[in-house]
């Protein structure tokens, strides 16, 4: 499965913690380099830094436009059918996308902090959340919210699937947020403390703000990530963009044409979220111009 | 001097590192209004004990008593004692994320509730001060690092602290923005500011110490007033240590 080495990745690709510095020594400052944490997974984000990628989503989203326009204009027969059965599965994809997300990254900030949390029980609660559910794949996960716990409590097939992704992209996003953190200069911490700021006002006037830049690319692929993995919530009951092109298909059995615009679909859409992540990042970025 | 009269008050302070005997036994008292320099070689434990004053360290034994508050006590406010301590890093740590003016306003709006009207126009005198008032929209990364350690200071400043300290503020820095930011330091000293720093700029410590302080190896070597120091300096160690560096 694709999650599996996405796992794999994860906490070992992130930034090394620059917490081992030595206090005892005369210590240089680092340089002001700009912090980024890397995880391919998402979508290639593309900056105007990365010229080739750039050009590459030039070219994938002109072609995937040009293909989905060809496709409806010429073939209106089925394509343009397709198409008009869709919206309300693309709706379902971004309802479940956006509750989720926002849970996952609330579930995430509160995971990340209690990872670096000096609180013994508070670090060993946060960790193994995060150790168990990378352990379990989320199409695992997502059965057993919905027919497990179904089995005790009536819950919503909606609300399961979006039970079960935040969950499941909770404990990612804890660890964004974590690697996020440490990736802030202790001297940040230093110079707040010794202002006489509290270690939690350190936390959310300086470190927390500064730590949000650097997250952000990784939460904007997180993100896209998520909207993809939604279309595994179409195996529940859930008609999200996937279940809806299944639910056409079933009765027209036009299994190619179908699946053909879905993937359109779903390329143009992660195509301009990554678009505009790209162009968040730049703009928050601004502080590290010179 | 008697600890009673002391603003800063280090006794029979030991810390160690692993295997490493950081500090080694350190006592030394600072009055208010005095100024006093700490030299000596790298790892000789000077940016540790500046560091211990506002807990920034742990220490494992000894006493560490700064304005009436017993540091090291266990429930302490050190946040309280630490608004009454400017502290300057020698890699600046301006706050990144902030503008300098956001960087000076922050503590004395969120931590002395003072007006932000207010906290602003305290924030650019003390940019003017220092020389730098027309870069208080900058971003700290547009600004060159004698600017940005002036800011840092000017940060410090802008919570009215009863006592400075500096962690070899001018090491970060190119030779020719040392200056800027040594003439705002002296400038401190003339208002009377008591302050600690460890520096390696000797000339700071002639022209501006009440008493120069050496270190090596964990240990206070010698300590006297700078003329002592660098025309009769009494210890090998320390008399070895000035022919290198001067």
């Amino acid at each position: 499965m694709r999650r599996k080495p996405r796992s794999a990745g994860r906490g070992e690709n992130l930034l090394p913690a620059d917490a081992f510095y030595d206090s005892k020594a005369d210590r240089m400052p680092e340089p002001e380099e700009k912090k980024s944490i890397s995880i391919g997974d998402g979508a290639a984000i593309p900056t105007h830094a990365d010229s080739g990628l750039f050009t590459a989503w030039r070219i994938a989203f002109v072609g995937a436009l040009f293909a989905f326009g060809y496709l409806i204009v010429v073939h209106p027969d089925p394509y343009a059918r397709i198409v008009r059965f869709l919206p309300d599965g693309i709706l379902v994809t971004f309802e479940v996308t956006f509750a989720s997300i926002g849970i996952a990254m609330v579930i995430g900030l509160f995971t990340g902090l209690g990872r670096i949390s000096h609180n013994r029980a508070v670090n060993l609660l946060a960790s193994t959340y995060v150790e168990v559910v990378r352990g379990v794949p989320l199409l695992v996960q997502l059965f057993y919210i919905y027919y497990a716990l179904g089995h005790f409590v009536k819950i919503n097939d909606m609300v399961s699937a979006i039970i079960a992704m935040s969950v499941c992209y909770g404990a990612y996003m804890g660890e964004v947020f974590r690697a996020g953190i440490e990736s802030i200069d202790r001297g940040q911490t230093e110079a707040s403390l010794s202002l006489g700021f509290s270690r939690h006002q350190t936390m959310f006037y300086v470190i927390l703000p500064q730590a949000l830049r650097t997250i952000l690319p990784p939460v904007g692929n997180e993100f896209i990530a998520l909207l993809k993995d939604t279309s595994l919530v179409s195996i529940l009951a859930v008609s999200d963009l996937l279940r809806r092109g299944r639910e056409f298909a079933s009765t027209t059995f036009m299994y190619f044409e179908t699946y053909t615009m879905i993937a359109i679909i779903y390329l143009i859409i992660t195509l301009l979220l990554s678009k505009l992540v790209a162009f968040m990042e730049e703009r928050l970025s601004r502080y590290d111009r010179r | 001097m008697t600890a009673g009269d002391a603003i800063i008050n280090i006794r029979n302070v030991t810390k160690r590192f692993g295997g490493l005997l950081a500090l080694d036994d350190v006592s030394l008292s600072v009055a208010p209004g005095e100024r006093v320099v700490i030299i000596g070689p790298s790892g000789s434990g000077k940016s540790t004990l500046l560091r211990t004053i506002n807990r920034l360290e742990t220490i494992d034994s000894g006493k560490i008593v700064v304005d009436g508050f017993d540091l090291y006590r266990p429930g302490v406010d050190i946040a309280r004692v630490r608004q009454e301590l400017g502290m300057v890093f020698q890699s600046f740590n301006l706050f990144r994320h902030k503008t300098v003016l956001q960087n000076l306003t922050l503590a004395p709006v969120k931590l002395k509730n003072m007006s932000k009207e207010k906290a602003e126009r305290v924030a650019l005198d003390l940019l003017d001060k220092v020389g730098i008032r027309d870069k208080a929209s900058c971003y700290p990364a547009q600004l060159s690092g004698g600017q940005q350690q002036r800011v840092a200071i000017a940060r410090a400043l802008a919570m009215n602290p009863k006592i400075m300290l500096f962690d070899e503020p001018t090491s970060a820095l190119d030779p020719e923005m040392i200056g800027e930011v040594l003439d705002v330091m002296v400038a401190l000293a003339r208002e009377g500011m008591t302050m600690v720093v460890v520096t390696h700029e000797m000339g700071f410590a002639r022209e501006a110490a009440d008493r120069v302080v050496f270190m090596d190896a964990g240990k206070i070597l010698e300590t006297g007033t700078p003329e002592h120091f660098f025309k009769n300096p009494e210890h090998p160690r320390l008399r070895q240590f000035l022919s290198q560096i001067l």
